[in-house]
Order: C-alpha cells, then sequence, then structure tokens
C-alpha cells in the first residue's frame, strides 16, 4: 500500500526548494509522518543504542559482579529483573548485552558493506571472466546453510568478538555483493559512465565517482534490513558458545544451553534475554522496512 | 529441454567443486589442532607425531585434498570420523531421517499456518484481521526460534509440570511416540517461519485477486470461497513455493540448534559434536554433502519451473 504513494513524495522531497532539508534528514521526517511502525521500530533502536552507549551509567550493577547471597532473586526492588546463578543482575547483563549486540552487529555490518560494495561494483565493472569467476565463488558460498559454515569457522578460529564480528561481516559481505552487483550492471550501462570514460576518466574514478553514489541507497537500504539478521545469528552462534565468549554478557549466551539447569530454577533467566533479543530484532526489522520504503531506488524513478 | 538440463547441470558441477576446495581449505587454514586435541586430552597416540603420522596429516595438503575428493567422486566414500573410525556416510545415512523429518514436520507447520493467515489477511484486506495477522507475522519474525525453544522447554516445565520428551523412538518402531517427539520442536521451529510465508502468501494472493480473471468468476456469480481456493489460490501459490525452496537451507542450519535442544538424534546434532571435537573428515563431509543437496535441490526447483514454464527454457 505504501507502494502506491512513495513514488510522489520521494519525488516531491527530491524536487520542492522550498525544503531545505538534505534527503538524509527528511527521510526521518517523512518516517515520523508516514510509517508509525518504522517510528517504532526507530525507537527501539534508540532506547538501545542509549543502553549500550552508557550501560556503565545506566546500569546497578557491574556485568560481572557476583553476590552469592542474592543468587537466583526473582524480580525484587534493587534487582527488577532478577539475579542468575552467581547473583549477577539480570537488568545489568541486558544492558551490557545490547552494547555487545549492536557492537558486534554495526561492526559486521559496516565490514559487509564495504566488502560487498567492492566485490559487487568490480564484478559488475569489468564482468567477463572477472565477473564470471568472483560469481562462482559467491555461488559456492551460497551453497552452505548459512549457520553450518559459520559454526565451522568460529569452531576453528574459537570465540572472541573480534572473530565473530569479521566472520560474520565477511558472510554478510559475500551474500549481499550479489545485490550491489545487480544495481551497479544496471547503472554501468547508462550514458554518462561512457561519457565519462570518453572524457579520460579511469577505472577506479568512474567506479568511485559516478557508480559508487547511485549505489549508495541500495546500500544504505540493504544494511539497516541486514543489521537484525546479523544480530540473530551472533545470538545463534553464542547460543551455541561459538561467538561472543564470557565473561562478556550477550543475549544469545544467556540463553544458551549451558546455563539450561539453572533456568529450571529460575524462567527469568530464559524470558528476559529472550524478550531482549525479539525486541531488538522486531526494532530493526520495523525501521528496516521503513527506511527501504522510504529508500528503495526502484521507487525513485528514472 | 534436454539442452536446457544438461546446461543446468552442467553448471552445478563447478559450484561444487569450489564448494569442496572451500571448506576444505577452511578445515586447513584456520588455527586450531585436531591432533594436538587428540594427544593431550585423550592420549589417542603417544606422540603428536605420530597421530598426524597416522591421520596422514603430515602430508602435503593437496595431496590431502586429492584423496578425500578423490574418494568421495570415484567410491563414493567420505572417509572416517578422526575419534570415532567410524564411516561418516553411514552415519550421517542412518541420522538423516531423523533430520529430514523435523524439516518436513516444520514446513508443515509453516505453511499450513503461513498459508491460512495468508489467505485470511489477503481476502479481508485492511480490517482488523488483516492487521492481526500481519501484526503476528512480525511477531513471528523477530522472536528467535532458539530463544522460543528454550522458553518452551523451561516454563512449561516450572508451572505445569510438562517436559517435552527426551528418549528418541524411531518413527519406523512407534510411529505415535515419536510424532508426540517431534512435535514439539516442529512447532517451535514451524511457528517462527511461518512469518515470511504468510506475508508472501498475502501479497501474491492480493496480486492475483485483482486480476481480470477474478473478476471474470465474479461475473459469473461465483462464491467467494470458490474464486479464492479454486482460482486464485492456485496462482499465488508459485511464489510461496519457490520460498520454501530457497528456505531449506535454514531449515537445516536451524536444525542444529534445535536438535541440540531438544536432544534429538539427528545429523545436526553429528554436525555440532563434531565441531567441537575438530572432526575435520566429519566437518568438512557433512558440508558436502549438505551444500550438494542445496545445491541439487535448486536445480530441482529451476527445472521444474522450466517444465512448468516453457519460456525460461529458451532464455
Amino acid at each position: 500500500m505504501s507502494i502506491a504513494t512513495a513514488p510522489a513524495d520521494v519525488a516531491l522531497a527530491r524536487r520542492a526548494p522550498a525544503r531545505t532539508r538534505p534527503w538524509y534528514l527528511d527521510v526521518w521526517v517523512q518516517m515520523v509522518r508516514r510509517k508509525p511502525l518504522g517510528t517504532m521500530g526507530g525507537a527501539i533502536v534508540v532506547v538501545m543504542l542509549a543502553a549500550a552507549v552508557g550501560a556503565e551509567w545506566i546500569s546497578p550493577y557491574g556485568f560481572s559482579q557476583t553476590s552469592l547471597l542474592e543468587r537466583f532473586i526473582a524480580m525484587n526492588r534493587s534487582h527488577w529483573l532478577g539475579t542468575d546463578q552467581l547473583g549477577r543482575d539480570v537488568l545489568t547483563r541486558l544492558i551490557y548485552g545490547a552494547r555487545i549486540s549492536l557492537y558486534v552487529g554495526f561492526g559486521a555490518v559496516l565490514v559487509g558493506s564495504v566488502l560487498a560494495t567492492t566485490i559487487g561494483i568490480l564484478s559488475a565493472y569489468f564482468g567477463g571472466r572477472v565477473d564470471m569467476l568472483v560469481q562462482r565463488g559467491v555461488d559456492a558460498w551460497m551453497a552452505f546453510p548459512p549457520l553450518l559454515l559459520l559454526m565451522s569457522i568460529m569452531s576453528l578460529l574459537g570465540p572472541s568478538v573480534w572473530n565473530i564480528t569479521i566472520v560474520l561481516g565477511v558472510a554478510f559481505g559475500i551474500q549481499n555483493s550479489r545485490v550491489v552487483r545487480g544495481v551497479a550492471l544496471g547503472i554501468k550501462e547508462h550514458t554518462y559512465i561512457e561519457s565519462a570514460r570518453a572524457m579520460g576518466s579511469g577505472h577506479l574514478a568512474i567506479a568511485a565517482r559516478h557508480i559508487l553514489p547511485n549505489v549508495m541507497p541500495t546500500i544504505i537500504v540493504v544494511a539497516t534490513t541486514g543489521l537484525s539478521t546479523v544480530i540473530l545469528t551472533e545470538a545463534s552462534l553464542s547460543f551455541l558458545g561459538l561467538g561472543v565468549p564470557p565473561p562478556y554478557p550477550t543475549w544469545g549466551g544467556m540463553l544458551s544451553l549451558a546455563g539450561l539447569d539453572h533456568m529450571y530454577q529460575a524462567p527469568w533467566l530464559a524470558i528476559w534475554p529472550a524478550v531482549a533479543l525479539s525486541l531488538a530484532v522486531f526494532g530493526f526489522n520495523m525501521l528496516g522496512d521503513g527506511l527501504r520504503d522510504l529508500l528503495d531506488p526502484r521507487l525513485k524513478g528514472g | 529441454m534436454k539442452q536446457y538440463v544438461v546446461r543446468r547441470v552442467a553448471l552445478a558441477v563447478p559450484t561444487l567443486f569450489v564448494v569442496s576446495v572451500l571448506v576444505f581449505a577452511l578445515m586447513r587454514m584456520m588455527p586450531g589442532d585436531v591432533a594436538t586435541r587428540m594427544v593431550e586430552g585423550h592420549a589417542y597416540a603417544p606422540t603428536l607425531a605420530a597421530l598426524r603420522h597416522d591421520l596422514g596429516l603430515d602430508r602435503p595438503v593437496h595431496v590431502q585434498y586429492l584423496e578425500w575428493i578423490g574418494n568421495v567422486v570415484l567410491r563414493g566414500d567420505f572417509g572416517r570420523s578422526y575419534w570415532t573410525r567410524q564411516p561418516i556416510l553411514d552415519e550421517f545415512v542412518r541420522r538423516f531421517p531423523v533430520t529430514l523429518e523435523l524439516a518436513l514436520l516444520t514446513v508443515l507447520v509453516s505453511v499450513v499456518i503461513g498459508i491460512a493467515v495468508g489467505i485470511v489477511a489477503a481476502v479481508r484486506q485492511d480490517t482488523a484481521l488483516d492487521y492481526v495477522g500481519r501484526v503476528l507475522s512480525i511477531l513471528a519474525l523477530s522472536v528467535p526460534f532458539f530463544g522460543l525453544a528454550v522458553v518452551v522447554v523451561v516454563v512449561p516445565s516450572i508451572y505445569f509440570k510438562w517436559t517435552p520428551v527426551y528418549t528418541y523412538v524411531a518413527f519406523s518402531v512407534d510411529p505415535l511416540q515419536n510424532l508426540k517427539i517431534m512435535l514439539v520442536p516442529a512447532l517451535v521451529f514451524g511457528v517462527t517461519r511461518a512469518g515470511p510465508i504468510m506475508r508472501i502468501m498475502r501479497s501474491a494472493l492480493l496480486d492475483v485477486l485483482r486480476q481480470e480473471y477474478i473478476r471474470t468468476a465474479w461475473s459469473k456469480g461465483l462464491s467467494e470461497r470458490t474464486i479464492v481456493l479454486r482460482h486464485a489460490l492456485k496462482n499465488a501459490m508459485i511464489p510461496v513455493i519457490s520460498l520454501i525452496g530457497l528456505q531449506m537451507p535454514l531449515y537445516i542450519g536451524g536444525s542444529v540448534i534445535i536438535e541440540s535442544i531438544f536432544r534429538l538424534p539427528g545429523v545436526g546434532l553429528f554436525f555440532f559434536e563434531a565441531l567441537n571435537k575438530l572432526d575435520y573428515p566429519v566437518v568438512q563431509s557433512v558440508n558436502l554433502i549438505i551444500a550438494a543437496m542445496v545445491v541439487g535441490l535448486n536445480l530441482a526447483i529451476d527445472l521444474s519451473y522450466a517444465f512448468l514454464d516453457p519460456r525460461i527454457r529458451y532464455r
């Protein structure tokens, strides 16, 4: 339904000289006006960001601060969401968990976007044999169920924040290079690329100055819609003990099988991390959907 | 048609070759050494060098690769586990029915829920029912299935004294008991996968319902039920089916987690245990077999499209 109304508005936003807002600010205004679910998602993401950045100030305890006298406390006034088997405050660990999730999520998406852009543009721009070779490699990578391959790599590398960020980033990059390539292939055929070449621009200059800016909206959409997947994948790997190692608190790790025995005594240990994770994924999904509707290059017209 | 089939199959071969190189190289290039772990933790051999020689790990990497892939291609022999010395293919074949059953039941659950809710949402577009359906599908997309699984395992056992059954019984031994065991994992996994199916069902059906032959059907005075179920649904199913095909790898990847939570002795658990022990041959062979299945499945889907729609063949 939004698709029907979007082109007019996007066109308006680009044309109207009266409105002095640049497009990257205007998107947010449009979001609040027309996308209630996207705005809600954005609000969740902002809360999560605030929690991640200000974890030290917001959270009442340290994330690995144990207190053996206060084990398995259900919710009470000093521990809003209870404590775990070592007397660590669950709320505190959830807040710090947001930091890890976002750190890995943004890091991986950043690495992945750069990689996807590089592979995608180069593969499309040079075409021919280069494209053929690169695409067979991408085919092979995509033939694996994603989780199996990531698990294999992480079990060999060993769990660490750095490793998982890079591994998820590379996976994200290879997968999405297809999308970037598709868009770049279309842009390459435009006459202004030909004229740039005629004027003596080098390959690098054409790729960076003419193709890249036109691929940018696609990359932003791919990155925002991909964030929730990356966060979820990190959580699944941490759940299996192959992601972020303890003592860092992560939502996937808090849910993990290792703590299952304790959860029978304290079900909130299972419920709260699951809720936090669902909320975060919901927030990023909605924000991504909203942004896609507002930014999708296909809706912009020629 | 024949030419198209040959061309498509020929394209799958290089993909599988790159897959095998990729998975083998990953295993050997990464840090983490199976031999060290076998000697230090479990004393499988007196010295590291002896064990490496035993396992053939002291030979050049390309020789190891050629031996592995040669046996796979020529003899269908995927090698043996380093730890148990059991043939990998036998174990895979023994465990595969569990994973397949889980995947099929999961698809069934998600398809039934997704299609039913999708139809209602499309037919009653922009009513309260539609909004409820759409919100549910977004929720289903957002809840991580392993989180839901853990909650389902833990919470009912505390408040209702109900626990999932953990002792596995094969379908061939006692079908009813087997289904009882598989039901909860399939429900948990299937519910979280129903979201995308519902969304695509809804939009595909909305698309079809606006087409002219549907208007003709209305003007013939057919009932809504007949129009939706007999005329529209069939054409709206194509994107749904291709989505299910695309999602198969996700079901297989997810089965690792589901099988470890519900203790189902499937391929996923086999793979996960091998990973934890850095059992190279098992990890690389299972990866290869599953990748081959995914490639084969995609091929079958493409070929079935070509069969159904002649235009694709001549592209």
